[in-house]
């Protein structure tokens, strides 16, 4: 498989130099985490690979005429919009309705919230909220999904069935995902493979893959103990 | 309220001051079998349907500028305010000059109405949330999809609380209007006319006709709200 890959990253807001000489690749067909403290330029290093802001300098390779779909920290869904308002919005327009109607019926399916589908998010429980956001990143057809904290705030209960539901859903369909997070337990548990981050200027600390089936991990098996305890090491906590 | 009406028309026990009001009743009721009724409301209804359209291509068409450019807001809000606190009253006389009898209330309406629209859809547009029109973007959903179902579904509601307080002033001012210009038909020109001639209980039955309209204008107002933002409830 091919890989993403950032080259000679430079990227500086005013006098904070984030990225300086910074390179990192994502195997396709993966999920990789970015752990790190917060500040640390991970959400930049997203809207980087998102087109959103300009690198100061670099080369990105591999990921051009790629479509990229986002789950961000906040659900961002439409409130005026149904559940099944909110997905159909990201799809294209020019697609028959029954295919759309289709597609997005599929989704609610896998994320469970078949009967929710005329729900205004007002209505809706935060995780299912959330959950509507996560359907809509795989609705469209994107190549690769970029997440940025999707499970900060929630409680645990939540944050397990969320990751339960999304690794479901991705197995299915293995598309690339980069998921930034802080969280150490969020990273073990949805992740085929970590990338630690430093404080700015960004250096990776180091790079763990984490083998393991990814439905039903168990944050306490001892492979992802010892795990863990190498992250935090590397984290300096 | 009618028991103290009733009693109050007792102890001055004069038409001429206070008729009792079963006979206003009676009044109103025969009102509504005047030839002329009609043509009376529908002519005040027609000058406020023409004032509320004209306020609202004006207050949104500047709302909307005012709203994406925030240089032009701060020129307007003064202007706004200024023509909010002027007494009503002053702009009538003024407009009285300017105008013939029949497009006083229409310019009246206008000039208190669509600084309600306005402010409220400038207020609309600045409080969309950045962050849905951001994911909008990141989804390319195209510049027309964003304006269409992102800004102006965000914006609806301030526009109808916008109308809402409009037509309240606005409703009243017309009749002041059109008390103080006479055009050949109109509620306030009938009360005008009652007034002269000392009919209290024609004065009061055309107040009724004034607020049994208002209440329907705001009962439109608030079942539209319920069809557009479903939504929210």
């Amino acid at each position: 498989m091919m890989n993403l890959e950032i080259k000679g990253l430079y990227k500086s807001f005013e006098d904070i130099s984030l990225f300086r000489n910074f390179s990192i690749n994502f195997p396709e067909g993966e999920i990789t985490c970015i752990l790190g403290p917060s500040g640390c330029g991970k959400t930049t290093l997203l809207n980087i690979i998102g087109n959103i802001i300009r690198p100061d300098s670099g080369i990105l390779n591999g990921f051009d005429g790629k479509v990229i779909s986002y789950i961000f920290q906040d659900p961002r869904l439409l409130p005026w919009k149904t559940v099944r308002g909110n997905i159909e919005f990201v799809l294209n327009k020019n697609l028959p309705a029954e295919k759309r109607k289709e597609i997005t019926g599929h989704f609610i399916k896998l994320v469970e919230l078949e009967g929710f589908e005329d729900f205004y998010p007002g209505k809706l429980s935060g995780g299912m909220r959330q959950r509507v956001a996560i359907a809509r990143a795989f609705a469209y057809p994107s190549d690769i999904i970029l997440m940025d904290e999707p499970l900060k705030g929630l409680d645990i209960k939540l944050k397990l069935n969320l990751i339960q539901t999304f690794s479901q859903i991705w197995q299915s369909d293995r598309r690339s995902v980069i998921f930034v997070t802080h969280d150490v337990d969020e990273s073990l548990l949805l992740s085929n493979e970590i990338v630690v981050f430093s404080r700015a200027p960004v250096n990776i600390l180091t790079r763990q893959k984490v083998e393991m089936p990814l439905t039903n991990r168990s944050p306490d098996s001892e492979y992802l103990k010892r795990l863990k305890q190498i992250l935090l090491n590397n984290l300096g906590t | 309220m009618l028991v103290i009406w009733k009693i109050l028309a007792m102890h001055f026990g004069s038409d001429f001051v206070l008729p009792p009001p079963e006979k206003t009743f009676f009044t109103t009721f025969k009102l509504f079998t005047d030839s002329h009724f009609l043509a009376i409301v529908g002519s005040t209804l027609i000058r406020s349907i023409i004032g509320f359209i004209f306020s609202g291509i004006l207050g949104m068409g500047l709302g909307i500028i005012a709203g994406i450019n925030p240089l032009f807001n701060a020129f307007l809000r003064p202007v706004l305010v200024t023509i909010r606190s002027t007494p009503v009253i002053a702009l009538i006389l003024l407009a009285l000059i300017w105008f013939t009898p029949g497009s006083v209330p229409v310019f009246i309406a206008m000039l208190t109405m669509f600084p309600f629209i306005c402010t409220n859809v400038t207020d609309g547009i600045r409080s969309v949330d950045r962050e849905l029109v951001e994911m909008a973007q990141f989804y390319r959903a195209g510049r027309k999809r964003i304006i269409r179902e992102v800004y102006i579904p965000a914006i609806i509601p301030f526009i109808i609380s916008g109308t809402s307080s409009a037509i309240g002033f606005g409703w009243r001012a017309i009749i002041t209007g059109e008390v103080l210009s006479q055009p050949e038909y109109g509620i306030g020109t009938l009360m005008q006319n009652a007034q002269t001639f000392l009919n209290v209980d024609a004065v009061i039955a055309w107040t009724i006709v004034a607020v049994i309209i208002g209440y329907m204008f705001e009962k439109v107002i608030r079942w539209s709200e319920h069809k557009l933002i479903a939504w929210r409830f």
